[in-house]
This record gives structure tokens, C-alpha cells and sequence, in this order.
């Protein structure tokens, strides 16, 4: 998975390249390069972030680059490794994103040949072979080289002999086309490009472009030209800055008082005390369901497991979740049977791979993704967007209460369809929701204190988060914020699980976050917290604003404003984000970028 | 032309509704009343902005970035110590004759092209305006700067500085010159620039409001509104009423058998009525639900606000978030209303509420009651003083 930029027009390429490449920094950032086009192609290639590139680079004229920033799968971390890989006559460059499967085979045909190789990437192959292809005409040159090609790729071309052109592709891995005036761009992802155009063609799967500074062609999979309108992108470049806030992270979770609005935007009317979705979600929550598999990876696998608790609540239908790269393989995939697939970029490559599996099963699939025109919108038999904005943030804050939310207003949906509960039911839980954005606002405002709280957790080598029903996928998804951000060791335990094994872990030194909400179970979770105090550790408990009881039993308390039993886990998430930014903070770690993490994983 | 905005201020007499936000994010026809300047400065043809920003200054970068073509440099005022080392903070983006603007004033197009057109190096543009004392009073000879008085005691004159000036560069010596004399005002460093002969040219601005006090609010917005032109970008249903100058926002929908008389504006994802009225001048946020058989008039009502059924609203500020359930109504009036320790009196006010109440059902606000943010008010209460935020009324 990295990140790739094509860039053809009359500013200098050089300076626009890496300014485009910082933006898709999120993507992966061991190593960047880039190449630009002044009579020969000059490439410069730095192991390191971006700017480790910037630096070293001298002044480049020309009009024309393409840029890479690595996150390596094949090959170590190494300049040599580093995108733009040269043609062995130097004069074709190539950056790709995504797995040459056969590239052995290729790279030993074409050593055989007399191809001189440099790296040890699969990518390079591509450089060759399309060398290898070339008969004056870079379109056909590269058409004829990826039908040899097995795996997936979106990669872009150019070639020192014809410098007003530049050639992209893909298939299974991301690229756009950002359409300007005397200018146009290809790269991963659009916020890369927002900053000089808002005009976009989507490339499908499978076919080719040919860019100069004037004119976009797009090629089927058979090369014949096939027209494409323009989409236009209505958010903003400014909507991927960090306005004042030290850390996109830290913006993001600020943004979660207007994005929990935002999904609902359209969706609930208290007045008529509605829900609605677009027509072919709703015919889908119409249909005869009497179980539902919700597939997902990462943040959004903790997102659905919070979901199977509100949907299971609220529906009485059982709902099984799965990894997406289990699944895929292994999943059952009964005909007609509802799955419901969660992705924040709409192009995680293990969960597209499970959506593709699914519908050749013949289920019905509903995509849940903050990415309109992403792969999975376009594979899906549906899907709901959650409308929060780019995410820049390596680690998902605000896409995941949307996603939540938006499995909630999916539960809802059902239980009404299904006569589990009626109009004043629907209408007290529209209210509730209509009270979000008040009660994440109240939880931001607690940030304060737990950066107090923090300072006292940050040195610990271990923490546990616990919680019973649904604050235990709660505490699963506090420990993998804490975990991935501030490097310090977490795991989320159902409380009633401690006994059987993870007590042995259990040290004076390990501070405990216990999440105690006022339902059936409390008395549980306070006989839990007894046996956590018992051995030693510091309990932080998260609780209700008109809990009395709790100080009585944890050391430490945050405290949470909703007395709707199944939405408060909106206010207890935001309070584990902020702990997990915080300690990140306190202990200096990059809290944006995350060692080894990229945001949108579109490598298996 | 570059101007420099000075946005750093708290504005506490305008508490509780500066708690959460600076003064200059106050919303005035739902857009934030520095949103009504940038807008003034984009069209009189300025091209470059420096922003002074300071007290929860996130919320302010985080609504405007940069704003519709025009690059804005943000810089940072830690400690509010004055107007004039405010604009000290812009120092290093200034290198020529600039404009500089308080963001918490209303003020039209036609009055910044006319200072930006002047010709002189000091200028500054003035206002007649019927409450005189509680700004810069101004005196002037030949249209020359004569002196500033700054919230004199009695009555002296009729007209006041709106803060707005054309400086030169040199004034950021002068500035620093002064700081070391203890004066960190920029409209005593232009009283000093007067005493050192320096020629300082006025301007009478056409237009011109600045929000001091919560129940200004009120006024401007019922002022900035009379300029609104119809837009409907919701949906409304058979059967409703709209007269005059209406902006609906887009995703809101008007239910059957409301009348809507404008000026009023409406903002987006909103559901109003059935058979609920509003009335000229009223504004009304995004995300906001108006209950069947409520009226409301000359208000402020902004985003994610809950008002009941049968609900009788007037001359009246609801801020965000805030709930009121059924049949909550208040009585507007004349009032004695103590803010930051001055007394001043206020004819024709109804409530004032700030974020994130919630009031039950069945209770009557008196003239001029100030509530302060999430308050909880238990039904059927008459609420005849001031309440602070975080209360708790049983």
C-alpha cells in the first residue's frame, strides 16, 4: 500500500508533486521519491518521511513528475527499493501501488533478455516490461505489458521520448483522474489533488488512461476509448487542514460533536418520526431477514461488534461478525443472506475481496463507508454513507461513532420494519439521537481532566480495558486507539472473562480501565472491579454523570452525560480516544502517522 | 490591499453565550458575524487577511481555513492585553499600508472601498451613533482627527470610532514605542499620533454594528436580514405560507400549515411544525425542530435547538443545543439588566438562553432573564432572575 501521484500541466512538477505526496503521506511514509521530466527523467529517491525528500531535492524544471510514497511489502526499506523505478534504457518511469503476484516468472524473462534489474521489488518488473513492450506508443506499450501482469496494481508511466503524456491504470488498487484547466492529475486518492481541482473521473477496474496537459482519455479493458463524465467533489482542501489543533487525531475527535449530526443528516425526521435511507437500502431492510453477517478489518471489525450488540438489542435477530480476511475465505456465504461489509476509505483490500466473495455467493450486501464513489460503493448492492468528512488520522476516531451510529439507525430501521417496536418507540430514539452532538460536546469538555488522568497511566508497560455487553467491544476498541497510537501495551477483556486466564497478567503496575454503565450488569462490573482492586492496580472507571456509587470502588472516574442505554457508548468512545491521544501525546509519539500503519490498507 | 482582523477577544459582557465560542463566532443570519466582515473586505477588494486570533481560537480556524479565494495567515495572541499588541502579533505579514478591523463589527462594503481609496496615510472611519458613551467619542476639525475619548462619563459627542482604520507600516514602531510608555491601546496610540501632529483623515461609514451586549444580537441580526432573498432549499408541503424574503436551508422541511412571514431565516437539515408560525425578524440554525402550534418572533434561534409544542417565543435568544419542551413561553419587556457590574436597561427583551439547556415543560421566563448554559429547569417554574450556568432549577 502506498501512495501515487501522476502530475501533467504548467506549473513546476517538482513543487506540485511533493505537495500532492504530502497529502497522501497517510497512506505509508518509509520512503518517497519522485521523477520529473527535463529532457531525461530525474529521479530522486529518500528513505524517511516526505520531507526527507524535499530537502535533498535541487531545483527541477519541467512539467511534468510522478511521485510514490512507500509503505513496503516486497522488498526491504531502502533507497534503491524507493519508487520511481527506472527502465533499463533509462527512459521509462513507473510508481505502482498493489502486488505484481507473478512478477518471478517475469523478472527472470526478462534478466533473460538482458533487462538489468536494481531493486528488489516486484514493482520494477513493470518498468521493464513496458520497456520491453514499447513501440513509440507509451498507451499501447503499457496496455500490452499489465495483460501479462497477474496480481493488482494502479501504477503511472511516462516515458523521456514522448514528455507531454502521462499513462495510468488500475485494477483492485485506487486511482483517480483530477481533471484542471491546462493541467491534470492521477493519484491514490483525492484529497491529493483538492487543492488545485475539485473535478474528478473515476477510473473503473481494469482500464487505462492517457493524460497530456490538455485532453483525458480513458481505455476499457479492451483499449477502446470510452467517454467518462466528470464528478464534482463538494468538500474542500480545507476540510483536510488541521485548524489550529496540534494533531489531525485530536482535530478529528473535536469534529465528532458535528459528524455524529452529520450521519443523520437526511436520515431522521422526529416529526414525522421517520427513518429513511435511499431506496435500494431500504428495499434491502425490507426483505425477509432472519440473520446478518457484518464483515470488516481494524477499527470498523470493533465498530461492527458494537453493532451486532445494538442491532441484536434492538431486533432480536442474531448477528454474526467476521474479519474480512478470515471471512473471505473461510466465512460461510449463504445465497441471500445479509451482509453488511464496514469500510472507512471504501477500499480496504481484504474487505473489497470479502464483498466480491459474498456477492458471487449471492448475498445481499450493504456497504457502510465514508468514501462516495470508493471501490465498495460501486461493487455493492447498496450502501450508506457516514458522511464525516476525509479522516486524515491514521487511527479512526470520527468515522467510527458514524459508523455506529449509522449500524444503530440500521437496527432501528429493522425493528420497525419487522413490528419489534413502534412509532413512539422510533420517535423516543430519535430524540436521543438528536442529542448527541450536546452529549459528545459534554465529553470533549472533560479533555482536561483526562490528560490529567493520562499523565498518571503513560508510563504503564500494560493496561486493560474491561467491560460487560456492549462496552465490551468498547473496551476492545479503547485498547487498539490506546495500543496503536501510544505504543504501550493494551487488551480489552469482557469483565466476566478476567478470571478465566488474564488475571495472571494482572500486575500492581497494570492500571485497569473499567467501563461501568448503569444496565443489568452493574453490579457485575463492580464485583469486577473488587476483584481487579483485590490484586493491586489502579481502576479508572468510566461512568454515568448521576452514578454515585462508583468512587466507592475505582480510584479514578470520567464521567459521561447519556442516560440512553445503548448510545452511550457515543460519549464513553470519545472519552477512550481522548485517553489514548493524550497518553500518545505525553509520551511523544507520532500520533498521526503511527509506526508500520497506513490508513487505507489496500495490500492483503 | 492586506487587512488585519483582531479576533482574539473573549467578549465577556456577552456571557454565556462566549463560553464556548469567541465573540466574533456569534451567529448573526446564521453566519458567524466574522464571516459578515470577511465578506465585506472580499468585496471591497481586499485580497490577503490576517487574522488575529486568541481566545478558543480552534473554533475559528476550524470553521474558516481559508475562505472563498481569500488567504488567510492566522496568528496568535496568547494573553489579550490590548488592541494594539494585538495588531503588533501581525507585524511580520505587513509591508505596506494595510487595513485593520475589529471581527466583532458589522460593517458594508461601500465604507472599507472608500478607506481603501483614500489617499491619505492615517485614516479612520467614524459613526454618529445615538448611545455615544460607551465607545471612542470623536472629535473633528476640517474632517481631520482632533482627539479620541474613550467612554467618556457624560455626553460629549455624537460621533465615535468604529475602530477601523488605514495605518501605515511605521505603525507597528509607534506601537512598540508606546508598549514601553504602558499603553496597549490602539486608539490611545492614535491619540498619541494626534499630540505628534500626525494627520489622521476620517471617513463617515454608511453602515456600520458592533455586538457588545447578548441583546445585540437580537438587533443586528433583525438588521442584516432585511437584505435576505428568497431561497427555498428544503421541502415544503402543501399548505404553507411563506410572505416576504424566506431562506429555507437545504434538508429542511416545513410541514404542512406553518406561516412564515419574513425576513426570516431558516437554516439546513431543520423540521418545523405542522401549524407553527414564524414571524420577521427571526433566525433559526441548522438541525433546529420547531413542534406544532409554536410561534416565534424577532429571535435568535440557533443550531440543534429543541422548541416543544404550543410555544411562545419572543425578542429572545435560544443558543445551541438547547431543549425547551412543551408550552415554555416568555414575556417580553422592559428590564434592569447588570452585566460584568454595569447596569443598563433594556425596553422590549424576552429571554436569553444559553447552550445546551434543558427547560420541561409549562415554564414562563419574564423580560431579560439571562440562563446560563446547560442549565436544567424542572417544569412549571416562573423564572424571574438570572440563572448561571450549570444550575439547576427544581
Amino acid at each position: 500500500m502506498c501512495g501515487i501521484i501522476g502530475y501533467i500541466g504548467f506549473r513546476n512538477a517538482k513543487e506540485v508533486g511533493i505537495d500532492c505526496l504530502k497529502r497522501l503521506e497517510y497512506r505509508g511514509y518509509d520512503s518517497a521519491g519522485i521523477s520529473v521530466i527535463d529532457k531525461i527523467q530525474q529521479v530522486y529517491k529518500e528513505v524517511g518521511e516526505i520531507k526527507e525528500l524535499e530537502k535533498k531535492l535541487p531545483d527541477i524544471k519541467g512539467n511534468i513528475s510522478i511521485n510514490h510514497t512507500r509503505w513496503a511489502t516486497t522488498g526491504g526499506v531502502t533507497k534503491e527499493n524507493a519508487h520511481p523505478h527506472l527502465s533499463t534504457n533509462k527512459k521509462i518511469a513507473i510508481v505502482h501501488n498493489g502486488i505484481i503476484e507473478n512478477f518471478r516468472k517475469l523478472k527472470e524473462q526478462l534478466i533473460a533478455k538482458g533487462y538489468k534489474f536494481t531493486s528488489q521489488t516486484d514493482s520494477e518488473v513493470l518498468a521493464h516490461l513496458i520497456e520491453d513492450n514499447y513501440k513509440g506508443d507509451l498507451e499501447k506499450a503499457v496496455f500490452n505489458a499489465l495483460k501479462q501482469v497477474e496480481g493488482y496494481y494502479a501504477i503511472v508511466v511516462t516515458s523521456s521520448d514522448e514528455p507531454d503524456k502521462i499513462v495510468g491504470a488500475r485494477k483492485d488498487s485506487p486511482l483517480v483522474i483530477g481533471v484542471g484547466d491546462n493541467e491534470n492529475f492521477l493519484a491514490s486518492d483525492i484529497p491529493a489533488f483538492l487543492k488545485y481541482t475539485n473535478r474528478v473521473i473515476y477510473l473503473n477496474d481494469g482500464e487505462l488512461c492517457s493524460l497530456t496537459d490538455k485532453d483525458v482519455k480513458v481505455f476499457d479493458s479492451n483499449n477502446n476509448v470510452v467517454e467518462r463524465n466528470e464528478d464534482i467533489i463538494k468538500w474542500d482542501f480545507k476540510d483536510a487542514e488541521k485548524s489550529g489543533f496540534p494533531h489531525f487525531m485530536l482535530k478529528e475527535i473535536f469534529d465528532q460533536k458535528d459528524t455524529v449530526a452529520y450521519v443523520l443528516r437526511g436520515r431522521i425526521s422526529e416529526i414525522d418520526r421517520k427513518i429513511e435511507f435511499h431506496e435500494k437500502v431500504e428495499n434491502l431492510l425490507k426483505s425477509e431477514l432472519d440473520f446478518i453477517n457484518i464483515v470488516a478489518c481494524g477499527t470498523s471489525y470493533y465498530a461492527g461488534l458494537v453493532g451486532k450488540y445494538l442491532i441484536e438489542k434492538l431486533t432480536g435477530i442474531s448477528v454474526v461478525v467476521d474479519l474480512a480476511s478470515e471471512y473471505r475465505y473461510f466465512g460461510p456465504k449463504k445465497e441471500n443472506s445479509f451482509v453488511i461489509l464496514i469500510t472507512q476509505s471504501g477500499e480496504t483490500l481484504d474487505t473489497l475481496a470479502a464483498l466480491k466473495e459474498a456477492k458471487a455467493s449471492g448475498c445481499k450486501t450493504l456497504v457502510i463507508t465514508n468514501v462516495i464513489g470508493s471501490s465498495a460503493t460501486r461493487l455493492s448492492d447498496s450502501y450508506v454513507l457516514t458522511q464525516s468528512g476525509p479522516e486524515i488520522g491514521v487511527a479512526a476516531t470520527k468515522t467510527f461513532t458514524a459508523q455506529v451510529i449509522t449500524l444503530f439507525l440500521i437496527g432501528l430501521k429493522i425493528a420497525f420494519n419487522q413490528n419489534k417496536i413502534g412509532f413512539d418507540e422510533v420517535s423516543k430514539n430519535i430524540l436521543e439521537l438528536k442529542e448527541l452532538p450536546k452529549i459528545v460536546r459534554d465529553a470533549l469538555e472533560k479533555s482536561p481532566t483526562i490528560l490529567e488522568i493520562a499523565k498518571q497511566i503513560k508510563h504503564a508497560k500494560s493496561v486493560f480495558f474491561i467491560g460487560r455487553g456492549i462496552n465490551y467491544p468498547l473496551a476492545l476498541e479503547g485498547a487498539l486507539k490506546l495500543k496503536e497510537i501510544s505504543y504501550i501495551h493494551a487488551e480489552g477483556f469482557a469483565a466476566g472473562e478476567l478470571k478465566h486466564g488474564p488475571f495472571a497478567l494482572l500486575t500492581e503496575t497494570t492500571p485497569v480501565v473499567a467501563i461501568a454503565t448503569k444496565d443489568s450488569t452493574y453490579d457485575k462490573i463492580l464485583a469486577n472491579i473488587g476483584e481487579v482492586k483485590a490484586r493491586g492496580p489502579t481502576v479508572l472507571a468510566i461512568a454515568d454523570d448521576a452514578d454515585t456509587e462508583i468512587e466507592k470502588h475505582a480510584d479514578l472516574v470520567l464521567r459521561y452525560t447519556s442516560h440512553s442505554e445503548l448510545l452511550s457508548c457515543i460519549p464513553i468512545i470519545v472519552i477512550l480516544q481522548l485517553l489514548a491521544y493524550h497518553v500518545a501525546n505525553l509520551n511523544g509519539c507520532s500520533i498521526d502517522k503511527p509506526r508500520n500503519l497506513a490508513k487505507s490498507v489496500t495490500v492483503e | 490591499m492586506k487587512a488585519v482582523i483582531l479576533a482574539a477577544g473573549e467578549g465577556k459582557r456577552l456571557r454565556p453565550f462566549t463560553e464556548t465560542m469567541p465573540k466574533v463566532m456569534l451567529p448573526v443570519a446564521n453566519k458567524p458575524v466574522l464571516e459578515h466582515v470577511l465578506d465585506a473586505l472580499k468585496n471591497s477588494g481586499i485580497t490577503e487577511i490576517i487574522l488575529v486570533v486568541g481566545y478558543k481560537k480552534e473554533v475559528i480556524m476550524d470553521y474558516f481555513k481559508d475562505y472563498k479565494e481569500i488567504k488567510i495567515t492566522y496568528v496568535v495572541q496568547d494573553k489579550q492585553l490590548g488592541t494594539a499588541h494585538a495588531l503588533s502579533k501581525a507585524e511580520n505579514h505587513i509591508n505596506s499600508s494595510f487595513i485593520v478591523i475589529p471581527g466583532d463589527n458589522i460593517i458594508d462594503r461601500k465604507s472599507i472601498a472608500k478607506l481603501i481609496q483614500d489617499t491619505s496615510e492615517y485614516c479612520i472611519l467614524i459613526k454618529e451613533h445615538p448611545q455615544p458613551s460607551k465607545y471612542g467619542v470623536v472629535f473633528i476639525k476640517d474632517g481631520k482627527l482632533k482627539e479620541i475619548v474613550e467612554k467618556p462619563s457624560e455626553e460629549i459627542g455624537r460621533f465615535i470610532s468604529t475602530g477601523i482604520y488605514k495605518l501605515p507600516k511605521t505603525i507597528f514602531k509607534d506601537i512598540e514605542n508606546f508598549r514601553l510608555q504602558g499603553i496597549y491601546d490602539l486608539s490611545s496610540v492614535i491619540q498619541n499620533l494626534i499630540k505628534q501632529e500626525k494627520i489622521i483623515n476620517t471617513i463617515l461609514a454608511d453602515s456600520w454594528m458592533d455586538i457588545v451586549y447578548p441583546w445585540d444580537l437580537i438587533h443586528v441580526n433583525e438588521n442584516m436580514i432585511r437584505d435576505v432573498k428568497s431561497t427555498i432549499g428544503g421541502i415544503i408541503e402543501k399548505g404553507v405560507i411563506t410572505k416576504g424574503d424566506v431562506l429555507i436551508g437545504k434538508e429542511t422541511k416545513i410541514h404542512s400549515g406553518c406561516y412564515i412571514i419574513g425576513p426570516v431565516v431558516i437554516g439546513e437539515g431543520c423540521e418545523i411544525g405542522p401549524n407553527a408560525c414564524i414571524f420577521p425578524s427571526t433566525t433559526i440554525g441548522n438541525n433546529s425542530i420547531i413542534n406544532p402550534f409554536t410561534e416565534i418572533r424577532n429571535s435568535v434561534v440557533m443550531d440543534d435547538v429543541h422548541i416543544g409544542s404550543n410555544s411562545f417565543i419572543t425578542h429572545s435568544i435560544i443558543a445551541r443545543g438547547t431543549i425547551l419542551r412543551n408550552h415554555f413561553s416568555n414575556i417580553p419587556g422592559e428590564n434592569t439588566l447588570e452585566i460584568e457590574g454595569e447596569y443598563k436597561k433594556v425596553k422590549n427583551i424576552g429571554v436569553m438562553i444559553g447552550e445546551d439547556c434543558t427547560i420541561e415543560s409549562q415554564v414562563v421566563a419574564e423580560p431579560g432573564i439571562i440562563i446560563g448554559r446547560k442549565c436544567k429547569i424542572a417544569p412549571l417554574k416562573r423564572l424571574n432572575k438570572n440563572i448561571p450556568s450549570e444550575s439547576k432549577v427544581m
